[in-house]
C-alpha cells in the first residue's frame, strides 16, 4: 500500500526540505549577521559601503564587554534567577497541571481560566504594586524576588502548557496502575510524569528561556549590580551618547550560547522521550 | 506529656504515620486531593498577582497623577473610562493593536505549523535545521529588536543593501519612517521572533498523535490536506488553543519590541495599547488613566479568551 | 501622670542622643563609614571613566563616605525613579536633568537644600543662572554637576567646496541645507531628528519663531500662528533637506548619518563631540557652530545635569558628594574624560576650553543659551504629543495647522 503513495510522499519530502532550508536560512541569517558584526571593526560597521565579509577581524568587542560591563556577574545573576524560577514552577505548577488534566471537579474550568486570567493584566501596571509587595517581603533587588515576580506570568504558562502534555498521555495506564493498588500520587509520579517527560522538559525550557530573556520586570525590580540580569545590562549599553553596535552584537552572541546549549540537550530528551510506541503502551 | 508519648506507640509506627511519602499517598486518596494539588500554585499566584491586580483596578477609578499632587488621589468613578471614549489616541491604539495582534498571530501560527509539519517528517539531516529554526524564539526582545533595527537601518542595513542589489529597491528604504511599512516591518520582526513558539508546541503535540490514525487514513485514501484537517488539527486542539491564547496575551501586553523599534511612531502609526499605557504611566505619570487603559486591555483579553475557548471547545470532555 | 513623665523623659533622652550623634560625625570616635547610593544615567565608556575619576578624588577627600553608583538606563529612568518614590525605596542621591526637575519635584522626590547651597563655600563659583532650572518658589533642590551645551556640527569641507558661509540665521541654515542636498548622491543638508528624542528640537523651532511656552506671567500656552510658522519651517527643512528616514531617526541615526557622510549638519550638544571626532577630522572635515538665530528668538539650550538629594536620611553624606562635583579638581577631571562642560563658571573659564577653537561655539553659546522650558508634565507632553504630531506632518498625515492644534490641545490636557 505504501508504494502506491510513494511518489506523493517524495513530493512532500522535497517540499519539506525546501521549506526547512528556506526557514532555516531566514532564522539564522540575523544571527550570522550579528556574529559578523561582533567581529567587525567599527569602521566596517558604521560605513557607507556595506561590508559583507570583513577582511579585518577583532575580538575587541568581546574583551571590552567582558572586562568593562560586569557581564560575567550579569550572566551569573540571570542563571540564578532562571534556575529559581524553574524550580518554583516545577514544584508548584506540575502538580497543578496534573490536577487540571486528570480530575473533573467542581470549579475546574473556572479555576483554569483563573490561572489564565491572572496573566492578562498588563505587566506595565502590575509593576508598581508588585514593587510594594516585594519591598514588604524584603525581596526587592534580589534574584529570589525577581524569580517570584516571574512566576506571576510564567506559572500560568507552565500550568497550561503542561496540562496539554498531560492530556496527551493516555489515562488507561494510570487506571491500570490504580487497579494494581497504586495510590493516586504513586500513579502520578510512576506513570504519568515519566510518560509526559519530554513535555515536562519542553515546558521547563520555555519557562527558563522566558525568565532568561525577561526585560521589563528585571529593569523595574532590580537596581544594583548584584541582582541585575543581562538583558538590562545589555540595554544599558545602548546609551544616549554612544553607538555600541559591536558590543551589543557581542553581548547578544554570548547571551544566547547557554540557551543553545540548553536547547541541544532538550532535543536529545525529546528524541528519546515519548514516541508513538510509548503512547500506545 | 513526654512520658506518655514515649510510652505509648512503638517507634516504627510513629515513623510510619509520619512518613511523608505514605502520608501523601493517603492524602492523595481523599476527595480533596485535586484541590490540594492546586493549593501551592494558587497561593503563590494570589500573593504575587492578585494584590497587584486589585490595586491596578482601584487605580483606574481614582485620580492618580504623580506630578500633580494638588489633584489628590480621590475617587473619580468612571472619569477615566469616559475620557477614553473621546480620546483619539486610544482608538488609534485599539485599531493598531487589533492589526498588530491579528496579523502576527495568523502568520506565526501558519509559519509555525508548516515548520512543525515539515520537521515532523523526520527526514535525514533535518535535526540540525530544527535547532536553527527554533533559535529565534530563544532571543530576548532586547537582542532581536536591536539586531533587526541594525539590519533594517536606512544607512547601515544589510537588508536594504541586499534588496537594492537584487533590484527590488532603488535606494535604501527607511522602513520604520514610513507609516505604510512601519507596522509591516515590525510584524515581520515579531513573526520571525515568535513563530518557533508554535513550531515547538505543535511538534511536541504531533509526537503524541498515534501513527495508527495516519495509517488508517492512508488506507482510506485520505490525502495530505484531509489528514491535516481531519486528524492533525483536531488532535492538536488543546495545544493550539493554549498556544494561541498565550501568544495573544503576550502580544497585547508586552510593549518591548515596538518600544525598541518604533516607540509607536511615525505619527502613532504603530502606537498600540500596551505602549500607550506604558507611556501614560511612566512618561505622563497619570496612573489613573494608565490603570483604566490596562483594565480595558484586560477586559478585551478576557473576552477574547472566553469566546475563543467557547469556539474551539477546548474544555469539552 | 507617670506615663506622661516617662514618655517625656524618654523623648528627652532620645533627643539628647540625636543631638549628640549630630554633633559628633566626621570627628574621631564616631567616624564610622557612611554609605550612600547614587543613581545616574552615565552609560558610555567615557562617562563611566569620568565618574570613576570623580569618585576616586572623592574617596581621597572623604574616606568615611562610601558611594555606590547605580546606573539606570536613560529611557527608563523616570519609570524607575517613579517606582522608587511610590514604594519609598529612594536612592540617596539622584542625577536629574533639567527637563525632569518639575516632575520629580511634584512627585515629592526631592529635598530642599536652599540653606546648604546658600552657605556653600563654592557658591560664588557659579553664576545664579546655573541654579535657575533646579529652583522652584525660591527653593533650591540641587547642584549643577556639568553642562550640556547645544550646538551644530557641520561638514566644513562640504561648506567650503560649495562656497557657503557658516549660517548665522535659520533662513541661511535652510538655504545651505537645501543647497547641499542631492538625493541622487544620497547626500542631505540636515540630519533631522524626527524620531525618539526629537521633541525638544521641535519645541526649540517653535520658540525660535516666537512661540514661547512659558509666558511672562508664568502661565503656559502656545501662540498658534507662531507655532505653525515654526512647524512649517522645520517640516519644510525635513522635506527638502533631510533623509527620508527622518521620522524614525533618533540620536544614533542622526550621528551615524553625519559620521558616514550622508548629512551635512547635525544639531546636538557638546556631549557627542568625541563620537564625531572619532570618525571625522575636527577643524578639517567638520566644524562646530553656535545655533543660528531664528526670526524672533535665538534658541540654544544650556542644560545642566543636577545632583539632588532624594533621601532625607542620608542628607549629610549626600551633600558632601553632590557639592564635590563643584570642586575645580573634580570638574576638570570629569571634563578631561568626557568633554562635558563644567557647570562652575570658574572652571568653564579654564584655558583648555577657552583656548580650543573647536569649543569656541560652545563658549559663545554659554553667553546666550537659555534653559529648557520646564513645568510638570512638560516631558510627557513633548514626547507624547509634540513628537507624534510633528511626525504626522512629515509622513503627510497632517498639515502644520492640524499639528499645531493637536500640540496646543495636548498642552491644555497636560497642564489642566
Amino acid at each position: 500500500m505504501a508504494q502506491t503513495r510513494s511518489s506523493s510522499k517524495l513530493v512532500w519530502d522535497i517540499a519539506a526540505y525546501a521549506v526547512l532550508i528556506v526557514l532555516g536560512f531566514l532564522c539564522v541569517f540575523p544571527l550570522v549577521w550579528t556574529f559578523l558584526t561582533s567581529i567587525k571593526v567599527e569602521e566596517d560597521i558604521v560605513t557607507r559601503e556595506m561590508v559583507y565579509f570583513p577582511t579585518r577581524f577583532t575580538f575587541d568587542w568581546y574583551v571590552r564587554l567582558w572586562n568593562q560591563s560586569g557581564y560575567p556577574v550579569l550572566v551569573m545573576n540571570s542563571l540564578i534567577t532562571t534556575s529559581v524560577t524553574v524550580l518554583i514552577c516545577l514544584a508548584t505548577g506540575s502538580i497543578a497541571a496534573y490536577s487540571f488534566s486528570r480530575f473533573n471537579f467542581a470549579g475546574r474550568t473556572q479555576l483554569m481560566l483563573g490561572y489564565l486570567v491572572v496573566r492578562m493584566f498588563p505587566a506595565v501596571l502590575m509593576i508598581i504594586p508588585l514593587f510594594i509587595v516585594m519591598r514588604n517581603f524584603g525581596l526587592l533587588d534580589s534574584s529570589w524576588g525577581l524569580a517570584v515576580a516571574y512566576t506571576s506570568f510564567l506559572l500560568p504558562l507552565f500550568v497550561w502548557m503542561l496540562k496539554g502534555f498531560f492530556d496527551a498521555a493516555p489515562k488507561e495506564l494510570e487506571s491500570a496502575a490504580r487497579i494494581d493498588g497504586s495510590t493516586r500520587i504513586g500513579a502520578m509520579f510512576r506513570i504519568v510524569v515519566p510518560i509526559a517527560r519530554n513535555g515536562l522538559v519542553a515546558t521547563c525550557v520555555f519557562v527558563a528561556i522566558a525568565a532568561w530573556n525577561e526585560y521589563l520586570f528585571a529593569l523595574m525590580l532590580t537596581t544594583s549590580q548584584g541582582s541585575r540580569t543581562w538583558p538590562v545590562g545589555l540595554q544599558l549599553m545602548v546609551g544616549e551618547f554612544q553607538l555600541p553596535w559591536g558590543m551589543l552584537a557581542a553581548g547578544g552572541i554570548i547571551s544566547i550560547i547557554p540557551v543553545i546549549v540548553l536547547f541541544a540537550l532538550v532535543q536529545r530528551v525529546m528524541v528519546a522521550g515519548i514516541t508513538a510506541g510509548a503512547v500506545k503502551g | 506529656m513526654s512520658r506518655v508519648a514515649a510510652a505509648s506507640p512503638p517507634p516504627r509506627s510513629v515513623w510510619d504515620s509520619l512518613n511523608p511519602v505514605r502520608l501523601l499517598g493517603e492524602l492523595s486518596e481523599t476527595r480533596y486531593w485535586m484541590y490540594l494539588l492546586l493549593l501551592p500554585s494558587a497561593l503563590l499566584i494570589t500573593a504575587v498577582v492578585l494584590y497587584p491586580t486589585v490595586y491596578g483596578f482601584q487605580m483606574s477609578f481614582h485620580e492618580m497623577r504623580l506630578n500633580r499632587p494638588a489633584l489628590g488621589t480621590g475617587f473619580v468613578g468612571l472619569k477615566h473610562y469616559a475620557r477614553m471614549v473621546s480620546d483619539p489616541i486610544f482608538w488609534t491604539s485599539l485599531v493598531n493593536t487589533a492589526a498588530w495582534v491579528t496579523s502576527s498571530i495568523i502568520l506565526e501560527f501558519l509559519v509555525g505549523l508548516i515548520a512543525a509539519l515539515a520537521l515532523n517528517r523526520n527526514l535525514p539531516g533535518t535535526k540540525v535545521l530544527a535547532v536553527l529554526i527554533l533559535i529565534p524564539y530563544f532571543l530576548p526582545n532586547v537582542v532581536a529588536g536591536h539586531m533587526w533595527a541594525l539590519m533594517l537601518d536606512p544607512r547601515l542595513g544589510v537588508i536594504n543593501d541586499v534588496l537594492v542589489r537584487i533590484g527590488w529597491l532603488e535606494s535604501y528604504k527607511a522602513w520604520f519612517a514610513d507609516p505604510t511599512t512601519a507596522m509591516g516591518a515590525a510584524i515581520v520582526v515579531e513573526v520571525w521572533h515568535s513563530f518557533p513558539f508554535f513550531t515547538l508546541l505543535i511538534m511536541a503535540g504531533l509526537k503524541g498523535i498515534p501513527a495508527d490514525l495516519y495509517k488508517a487514513a492512508d488506507i482510506d485514501g485520505a490525502g495530505a490536506f484531509s489528514q491535516l484537517r481531519l486528524i492533525t488539527l483536531p488532535m492538536l486542539k488543546t495545544i493550539i488553543a493554549a498556544a494561541v491564547i498565550l501568544r495573544v496575551i503576550g502580544l497585547v501586553n508586552s510593549p518591548d519590541l515596538l518600544l525598541i523599534l518604533t516607540s509607536g511612531g511615525p505619527g502613532r502609526s504603530t502606537q498600540v495599547l500596551s505602549l500607550y499605557a506604558f507611556q501614560t504611566a511612566y512618561k505622563d505619570f497619570n496612573f489613573g488613566y494608565a490603570g483604566a487603559l490596562s483594565v480595558v486591555m484586560f477586559v478585551l483579553l478576557m473576552g477574547f479568551a472566553y469566546i475563543y475557548i467557547r469556539l474551539s471547545k477546548v474544555n469539552q470532555d | 501622670m507617670t506615663t506622661r513623665f516617662d514618655r517625656r523623659s524618654v523623648l528627652k533622652l532620645g533627643g539628647g542622643l540625636l543631638a549628640a550623634s549630630a554633633l559628633t560625625p566626621i570627628t574621631g570616635a564616631f567616624a564610622q563609614s557612611k554609605s550612600i547610593n547614587y543613581w545616574h544615567t552615565f552609560t558610555s565608556q567615557s562617562e563611566a571613566a569620568g565618574l570613576e575619576s570623580v569618585m576616586a578624588l572623592f574617596k581621597a577627600a572623604h574616606p568615611d563616605i562610601a558611594v555606590t553608583p547605580e546606573n539606570i538606563p536613560n529611557p527608563e529612568f523616570m519609570a524607575k525613579i517613579t517606582a522608587a518614590v511610590v514604594a519609598n525605596t529612594r536612592p540617596s542621591v539622584t542625577m536629574v536633568s533639567s527637563e525632569r526637575f518639575q516632575d520629580l519635584l511634584a512627585m515629592g522626590a526631592l529635598t530642599d537644600i536652599t540653606d546648604r547651597v546658600a552657605n556653600w563655600e563654592r557658591r560664588s563659583d557659579f553664576s545664579d543662572q546655573r541654579f535657575d532650572s533646579i529652583t522652584a518658589d525660591g527653593k533650591v533642590y540641587g547642584v549643577p554637576g556639568f553642562a550640556f551645551v547645544d550646538w551644530i556640527y557641520y561638514r566644513k569641507d562640504w561648506f567650503e567646496e560649495a562656497g557657503i558661509a557658516v549660517p548665522t540665521t535659520l533662513a541661511e541654515l535652510y538655504d545651505a541645507a537645501v543647497k547641499l542636498t542631492d538625493p541622487s548622491a544620497n547626500r542631505y543638508g540636515f540630519a533631522l531628528r524626527g524620531g525618539p528624542g526629537g521633541q525638544n528640537f521641535i519645541i526649540n523651532m517653535m520658540e525660535a519663531f516666537g512661540a514661547k511656552l512659558i509666558q511672562a506671567d508664568g502661565s503656559i500656552s502656545l501662540d498658534r500662528e507662531k507655532a505653525i510658522a515654526g512647524l512649517t519651517f522645520y517640516s519644510d527643512l525635513a522635506k527638502n533637506a533631510a533623509p527620508s528616514s527622518a521620522p524614525n531617526d533618533g540620536f544614533r541615526q542622526i550621528i551615524e548619518g553625519f559620521q558616514t557622510g550622508q548629512t551635512a549638519m547635525v544639531y546636538h550638544h557638546t556631549g557627542s563631540y568625541q563620537d564625531i571626532a572619532s570618525k571625522l577630522e575636527p577643524g578639517v572635515q567638520f566644524g562646530t557652530m553656535a545655533v543660528p538665530t531664528g526670526p524672533v528668538n535665538r534658541v540654544a539650550r544650556l542644560a545642566y545635569a543636577y545632583n539632588t538629594i532624594t533621601k532625607a536620611e542620608d542628607a549629610d553624606a549626600a551633600w558632601e558628594w553632590i557639592k564635590f562635583w563643584g570642586e575645580p579638581d573634580a570638574a576638570v577631571a570629569f571634563l578631561e574624560k568626557t568633554g562635558y562642560f563644567p557647570a562652575s563658571t570658574t572652571a568653564a573659564a579654564d584655558q583648555r576650553i577657552a583656548g580650543n577653537p573647536m569649543y569656541a561655539a560652545a563658549s559663545e553659546t554659554l553667553g546666550f543659551g537659555i534653559p529648557q522650558p520646564s513645568f510638570p508634565g512638560a516631558a510627557g507632553w513633548a514626547e507624547g504629543t509634540v513628537l507624534p504630531a510633528f511626525q504626522r506632518i512629515l509622513i503627510g498625515q497632517a498639515t502644520p495647522e492640524q499639528a499645531a492644534d493637536e500640540i496646543i490641545a495636548g498642552l491644555a490636557e497636560a497642564t489642566q
